[in-house]
């Protein structure tokens, strides 16, 4: 029978990086090349999304990628790589905002999104919540969320980025953040109202 | 959100649990009324709907190509990376 202390112990995280991790970590430092080939598009995307401009996001790829071989060897496989790379980059992220000037970031209310008793009620659903999908996405509104996601206040952000981009669990995107789970869901639902409003200004335009 | 045959609390009340609705992340009985409620309010059921969209739309954005320059020179900058010891 397994005893209690043993059954404590933290479970090894099996995952499809997990043989070529043990392989780098053994000594096979130039399958470390692996590794990036896997992850850097997906990184890429994500460094795009959390800084304003390609330079700075193919400067956190590098960052990121730097940290990673540097800390590799410390990854007890107590969770899937994939998250503790997302934990790195998002490190990276937030680490490379603190040495720049940036102004506090604005601070996302739920006053600001929720309905007033004197609103104007809508007569119906907008088109563009009910169209079919993949008829409304396309090129330029791709472009036009990219550039919306971009508005939202960096620690919200990162938030909406994880968990709808990336779909990360609320449970990976608090653990990646260090936060809690009801922070995260709090910040979620602010972005989400956020972007949402600016996607509605989109489509109120387009008319 | 003015109609006179609802409350506008009960709105404010469904308005703050719409992500977490959309998430699966509510209990059954939450849930049921959340979308009761939608049934009966239009403003709510375009909230809803508008917001599930938005995240539809950013789960299906398409991610960028890595531009190659950035691949070669993360593959330099990782073969020039001085080759350590185990502790």
């Amino acid at each position: 029978m397994t005893s209690p202390k043993n059954q404590k112990q933290n479970k090894i995280v099996k995952d499809e990086d997990f043989d070529l991790i043990q392989s780098i970590n053994s000594g096979q430092d130039e399958r470390f090349h692996d590794l990036v080939e896997r992850y850097e598009q997906k990184l890429y995307n994500f460094s795009l999304r959390m800084c304003r401009d390609h330079r700075d996001a193919e400067d956190m790829v590098q960052d990121t990628f730097l940290n990673v071989f540097r800390y590799l060897k410390d990854f007890r496989y107590e969770t899937k790589f994939k998250n503790w790379l997302y934990k790195v980059a998002a490190s990276t992220c937030i680490k490379k905002r603190r040495k720049s000037k940036f102004a506090p970031e604005k601070e996302l209310s739920l006053d600001e999104f929720r309905p007033n008793d004197d609103t104007e009620t809508p007569e119906q659903v907008p088109e563009w919540a009910l169209m079919p999908l993949d008829k409304l996405l396309n090129a330029e509104l791709a472009g036009a969320i990219n550039r919306a996601i971009l508005t939202i206040p960096k620690k919200y952000r990162m938030v909406i980025v994880l968990r709808d981009i990336e779909e990360f669990s609320t449970a990976e995107t608090a653990q990646i953040l260090n936060l809690s789970p009801a922070n995260v869901k709090v910040r979620l639902h602010r972005a989400r109202l956020f972007l949402r409003d600016k996607l509605k200004g989109y489509f109120e335009n387009e008319q | 959100m003015s109609s006179d045959d609802h409350d506008h609390k009960h709105c404010l009340e469904m308005f703050e649990k719409l992500s977490e609705y959309i998430d699966g992340e509510l209990d059954h009985a939450t849930c049921a009324e959340i979308q009761k409620h939608a049934e009966d309010c239009v403003a709510c059921f375009s909230c809803l709907e508008t917001l599930k969209r938005t995240v539809a739309l950013c789960k299906n954005v398409k991610e960028q190509p890595i531009p190659s320059n950035l691949s070669a020179k993360l593959k330099e900058i990782i073969a020039n990376i001085p080759k350590t010891d185990s502790p």
